[in-house]
């Protein structure tokens, strides 16, 4: 069909503090990656990538964030991610980094790509609690998340 | 953006995840929908403050307002701790799981299924049709689907449940629970095109070609017609008060009435026009028919009027359906007949046993009288929704269904001692037009056979044996097949005297019904088997010199008991097929079994009897038949060959016939003005439908209202007009006067007054024929001034006089059509050059066709401009279009008789090219003072010739005026 066609990366904000995730916001990732962009491949790559680029979500709480970009260019975003080492917000700096864990074509893989990625996550965890009282935290949470088909595929593959 | 555009980029996102901070956390929310994963938001996220802080458990929970933004950096440092506990951690990514497994499953943006389904699974069509999806998503598709898929599946019978016999019938009852069906219907639902009318769906038109055919049927053979919707009243009571009654209405100056000596004995059936109680040249109501019953002589001590001796005399009055609800009030006011009797006259009915033939039908309740004279009053079957316990489930409906079972149908007066009944559809009436319809019935007919000795000895279920053991019956039922077998030789059907009738037992047509369709036709003389022609050459000259011989128009039919014994026992058409099959000899003829016995009546109807040229064309017979035998004699009559004629059909009779047809021609009756209005919605319906630039603008063509005719306007104008010119003498006194008189609603009447007419008549025909003034010599004064004013005020002046218009040269005269006083130059002009064309209208200007025109360009502009004000602009333009349609004159009408180059006399009610004549005829009224007028102005040799101009076209034709008496 004729549409412009993106890439949609889905990377994890690693801070080395917890406390500064609150400060975590779209602008500032948006700032950070196109300084790094800029920085990596110069005003004609800035360019280039800035061509509808956007942070599509972002979970503060888990560090998750959705970057799109054109298909055309999206290995100049890509490539300048790893050097993007903090953030800045309300005057504050992040030391952190971005970690890429999927580069999707559609929004829905990157979905479909983190419902499996977290779960697998969680279901990890379960055997390397240390308390009862933590490990039914857990065993709720994981059961929470799993709508109920979801429920038997993930028995079925934990067999 | 427009709130349609944010309302579908909302739909669209609707289920998509949204950022979750921890600055924004106080006003987001997961928006992703549904109970669950909402509820698990909450958990998560928005902890008081306070809270958050003492529990370091869920300490990364804690909300941070907008408010206490800059604070909260310096502040609380504290806010999130600087550990991971598993739990948080866990729970974070649960819920991020829950949003994005909303986001992936549920479908984005259209609310179509297939929406979520690859593009190469996706088929054409699928919103229409759910079964091109796969099948796990059929069902959420025919959920979205909602009502349109609940319509179709309450329709899911199958076909082969729906044609189950019970279930048709049950369909069949639903379906003429509004619209009566005559028995017939069926039968014309194939092949007719049927309209909704007067309460009856009836066949207007077959679906074939056959107009031309028709019309030949009507005049070489036979046609027929199922006439059962005519409305039929019986009165009962004694002779005396009846006709004492039934004088009121009518009038000795329209000709015979009710009292009409050959019409009381019972021998012919007569006509007549009714009007209100005693208002005779107003208020009419229309014309019906009646018939008297003959009186019983001789055999008086079998019927129960018998007691009663002679005097009691029971009528028939025959109407049509609209004219009823006009009728029958003022049938019981002359009759005093106001107690209403609830449950008709108990009926002894034989109860069926286990009859002589196995396969008699078990008969409770085959009809609503029956029903309620068997006990159950109450549970009148007509809806036949209820289940009931003795009969099967479902019954065909026969007679009257759609008035409720409380509904009366009976009144009987105290004082007088006459009942009124009301037998609209308890009887069944067909009629055939035509010379050969008596063939028709001397072939289709057979009386009815005896049935043998042992059948006398005990009482019988059936009507026929009881009837057998008088002898009185059996000689009068052998001299009524003795006069019925002399029919076959008659030559045509207008040989027999106009209106007579003769009643007559005979067998079930079904059994001797032919193999193939048939002509029939009338045995010539050569060919006549010497039994019927020798000997009856005789009796049959007397026949048709003097009619039917009175006590022969006795029949059975007039009792309501035996009518109601026949329907019951009638044989279904299953089991007459099983006697047929069980016949040794195929082709053979069935043994009449004991129910096959059917009293009809048989009704000559008069010709054409007005008139010089095609003396009694469309004579024949009406034939009367007790109900539910319709179809039992319908497809025998047809299997002789008949045309089949619908509603058009006998408009066209009456047309050929020149007379008057019911509710076309009498515009004074309520009927006819009822009728007139609906005919007025539906062709102003039917003109509005055509694009504007295709429709005839009848303003330029000067006709003021091709859709109707205001008689009363016209009325009113002639009088104006005459009185001006005698006014023009010198008397002011009288303008003044004429115009306080506003004379209320509608009080033109219709000139019955037959000397009158007869008058009008010698006087419109062109006197230098030398035939005319040799046949009537001196019976009708001269035509002068005196003895039309003499004529004018005896019948005042707001009359209209029903004419019959044939056009001398060309031209084919249509409905509304004008007629029109010629000048002394179109006089001329046909006395130099006998087949000129006639002179032209010159076309008129429409003066309302910018004002229909402009209100349209503003409603162009109103987009543009799209405030308030020129909303308030255009609303009354708006409205003022609706009551301006292009080429129709609005109301009020200015003078309809001035508006054109020539004067108008009155408007044509039907007119075609009448192919008995062989030229254009029209059937229509004209103003009575206007003819005078008229008449008066012209020369002798050219009196009665008038113009004709069709409402859609400018020429004017010349055309003779006929008054017929």
């Amino acid at each position: 069909m004729v549409r412009l066609k993106s890439r949609y990366l889905l990377c994890e904000v690693c801070v080395s503090d917890r406390r500064n995730l609150s400060l975590l916001d779209d602008r500032a990732i948006y700032t950070a990656t196109k300084a790094a962009v800029a920085r990596a491949h110069g005003d004609y790559g800035a360019a280039l990538s800035s061509l509808g680029f956007s942070v599509k979500y972002l979970n503060a709480h888990t560090g998750i964030v959705f970057l799109r970009c054109r298909k055309s260019h999206y290995r100049l975003l890509w490539s300048a991610l790893p050097f993007i080492t903090s953030l800045e917000n309300r005057g504050q700096r992040v030391p952190c980094f971005l970690n890429c864990l999927h580069v999707g074509g559609t929004i829905r893989t990157c979905q479909k790509f983190l419902v499996r990625y977290n779960t697998q996550q969680l279901h990890r965890m379960l055997p390397l609690c240390q308390s009862e009282a933590e490990r039914s935290e857990i065993r709720k949470s994981v059961l929470s998340c799993t709508l109920k088909k979801e429920a038997d595929d993930e028995e079925e593959e934990d067999e | 953006m427009s709130t349609a555009k944010h309302r579908m980029r909302d739909k669209k996102m609707r289920n998509q995840p949204i950022n979750v901070t921890y600055s924004s956390q106080g006003s987001s929310h997961w928006r992703n929908g549904g109970g669950t994963p909402t509820g698990r938001g909450h958990d998560l996220s928005p902890h008081p403050w306070g809270h958050g802080s003492s529990h370091s458990g869920h300490a990364q929970g804690g909300g941070w307002v907008r408010g206490h933004q800059r604070e909260g950096h310096g502040g609380y440092p504290q806010a999130l701790p600087t550990h991971i506990t598993a739990s948080a951690f866990a729970k974070a990514r649960a819920a991020e799981v829950n949003a994005m497994l909303m986001a992936v499953t549920k479908t984005t943006g259209s609310s179509h299924v297939f929406g979520g389904l690859p593009k190469h699974m996706r088929r054409r069509a699928m919103s229409h049709n759910t079964k091109r999806l796969p099948c796990r998503l059929r069902d959420m598709a025919n959920n979205m689907a909602g009502q349109k898929m609940k319509k179709e599946q309450s329709k899911s019978k199958s076909r082969k449940a729906r044609r189950r016999h019970g279930n048709m019938l049950l369909e069949f009852n639903r379906r003429q629970r509004k619209n009566l069906w005559l028995e017939t219907h069926i039968w014309h639902a194939k092949r007719f095109h049927v309209v909704k009318r007067w309460g009856y769906c009836l066949g207007d038109r077959p679906t074939y070609k056959c107009y031309r055919a028709c019309y030949r049927a009507m005049s070489s053979h036979c046609l027929l017609q199922d006439m059962s919707y005519y409305c039929c009243v019986e009165l009962q009571g004694p002779g005396e008060q009846l006709l004492a009654a039934l004088s009121k209405l009518t009038s000795k100056e329209t000709g015979p009435t009710f009292a009409a000596a050959m019409c009381v004995s019972g021998r012919r059936q007569g006509s007549v026009v009714v009007y209100r109680a005693g208002q005779y040249p107003l208020q009419p109501l229309g014309p019906v028919t009646f018939l008297w019953r003959p009186t019983t002589q001789g055999r008086g001590g079998q019927e129960d009027q018998g007691s009663q001796g002679s005097t009691h005399r029971q009528l028939w009055i025959w109407a049509h359906p609209t004219m009823k609800t006009d009728l029958l009030p003022e049938l019981q006011a002359v009759c005093q007949c106001s107690e209403a009797v609830l449950p008709p006259a108990p009926v002894d009915l034989p109860v069926p046993q286990p009859a002589p033939t196995p396969t008699l039908a078990p008969g409770p309740g085959a009809g609503p009288e029956a029903a309620q004279t068997s006990g159950s009053g109450s549970k009148r079957k007509w809806s036949s929704r209820e289940p009931e316990a003795a009969g099967p489930p479902a019954k065909k409906l026969l007679g009257y269904s759609t008035i409720s079972a409380t509904t009366p149908v009976t009144w009987r007066s105290s004082t007088t001692g006459i009942v009124i009944s009301d037998l609209t559809m308890e009887m069944v009436r067909y009629r055939l037009i035509g010379p050969l319809s008596h063939s028709v019935l001397t072939e289709t007919l057979a009386p009815a056979t005896h049935t043998d000795a042992t059948g006398k000895s005990r009482p019988s279920p059936f009507w026929w044996p009881d009837h057998c053991r008088d002898d009185c019956n059996m000689s009068l039922h052998q001299q009524q097949a003795g006069v019925f077998n002399m029919l076959r030789g008659v030559y045509s059907t207008a040989e027999v005297p106009a209106g007579s009738v003769l009643g007559l037992t005979v067998d079930d047509p079904r059994l001797t019904l032919p193999n193939k369709r048939s002509k029939a036709v009338t045995w010539s003389y050569g060919t006549m088997p010497s039994v019927v022609s020798g000997v009856n050459e005789e009796r049959r000259r007397e026949l048709m010199l003097k009619g039917i011989p009175e006590p022969l128009s006795q029949s059975s039919l007039w009792d309501r008991s035996v009518r109601d014994n026949v329907t019951h026992n009638k044989m279904t058409d299953q089991e007459v097929n099983r006697l047929r099959n069980d016949v040794l000899v195929p082709g053979s003829r069935l043994p009449t079994p004991l129910q096959g016995r059917v009293p009809v009546l048989l009704v000559q109807q008069s010709g054409k009897s007005q008139g010089t040229e095609m003396g009694s064309w469309g004579a024949g017979w009406d034939l009367l038949l007790p109900k539910a035998w319709g179809m039992a004699f319908w497809v025998p009559l047809v299997y002789r060959g008949v045309r089949i004629g619908g509603l058009r059909m006998s408009l066209k009779h009456t047309q050929n016939k020149g007379e008057p047809h019911f509710p076309h021609d009498y515009p004074d009756c309520p009927a006819g003005a009822r009728f007139q209005e609906e005919q007025e919605a539906e062709l102003l319906a039917k003109f509005r439908r055509r694009p504007p630039a295709k429709r005839t603008n009848y303003i330029k063509h000067g006709c003021l209202a091709p859709f109707r005719c205001p008689w009363q306007q016209l009325v009113e104008e002639w009088e104006l007009i005459v009185k001006e010119e005698e006014g023009g003498g010198g008397e002011d006194a009288v303008v003044p006067m004429e115009q306080e008189v506003t004379p209320p609603q509608s009080n033109f009447t219709v000139l019955r007054n037959r000397k009158s007419l007869r008058q009008l008549s010698a006087w419109c025909r062109p006197t230098s024929s030398k035939c005319q003034r040799a046949r009537n010599p001196g019976s009708t004064p001269q035509l002068n001034r005196n003895v039309a004013a003499s004529l004018l005020s005896s019948h005042g002046g707001s009359s209209l006089v029903w004419i019959r218009l044939s056009l001398v040269t060309k031209g084919q005269p249509e409905q509304h059509a004008l007629v029109c006083v010629p000048t002394a130059e179109d006089l001329q002009l046909v006395r130099k050059e006998p087949g000129c064309t006639g002179p032209q209208e010159p076309l008129h200007t429409d003066h309302f066709k910018s004002r229909v025109k402009r209100p349209r360009k503003k409603d162009h502009n109103k987009p543009g401009t799209s405030s308030s004000s020129s909303a308030n602009l255009t609303n009354p333009s708006s409205s003022c279009t609706s009551a301006l349609t292009l080429g129709l004159w609005p109301e009020p009408l200015p003078s309809v008789t001035s508006h054109c180059s020539r004067v108008t006399l009155g408007w044509v009610t039907q007119g075609d090219f009448s192919l008995s004549a062989g030229c254009g005829e029209a059937l229509g009224l004209l103003s009575l003072t206007g003819l005078l007028h008229t008449l008066l102005r012209q020369p002798d040799g050219q009196r009665g010739l008038v113009l004709l101009r069709n409402p859609g076209s400018l020429q004017y034709r010349f055309a003779k005026i006929n008054i017929e008496v």
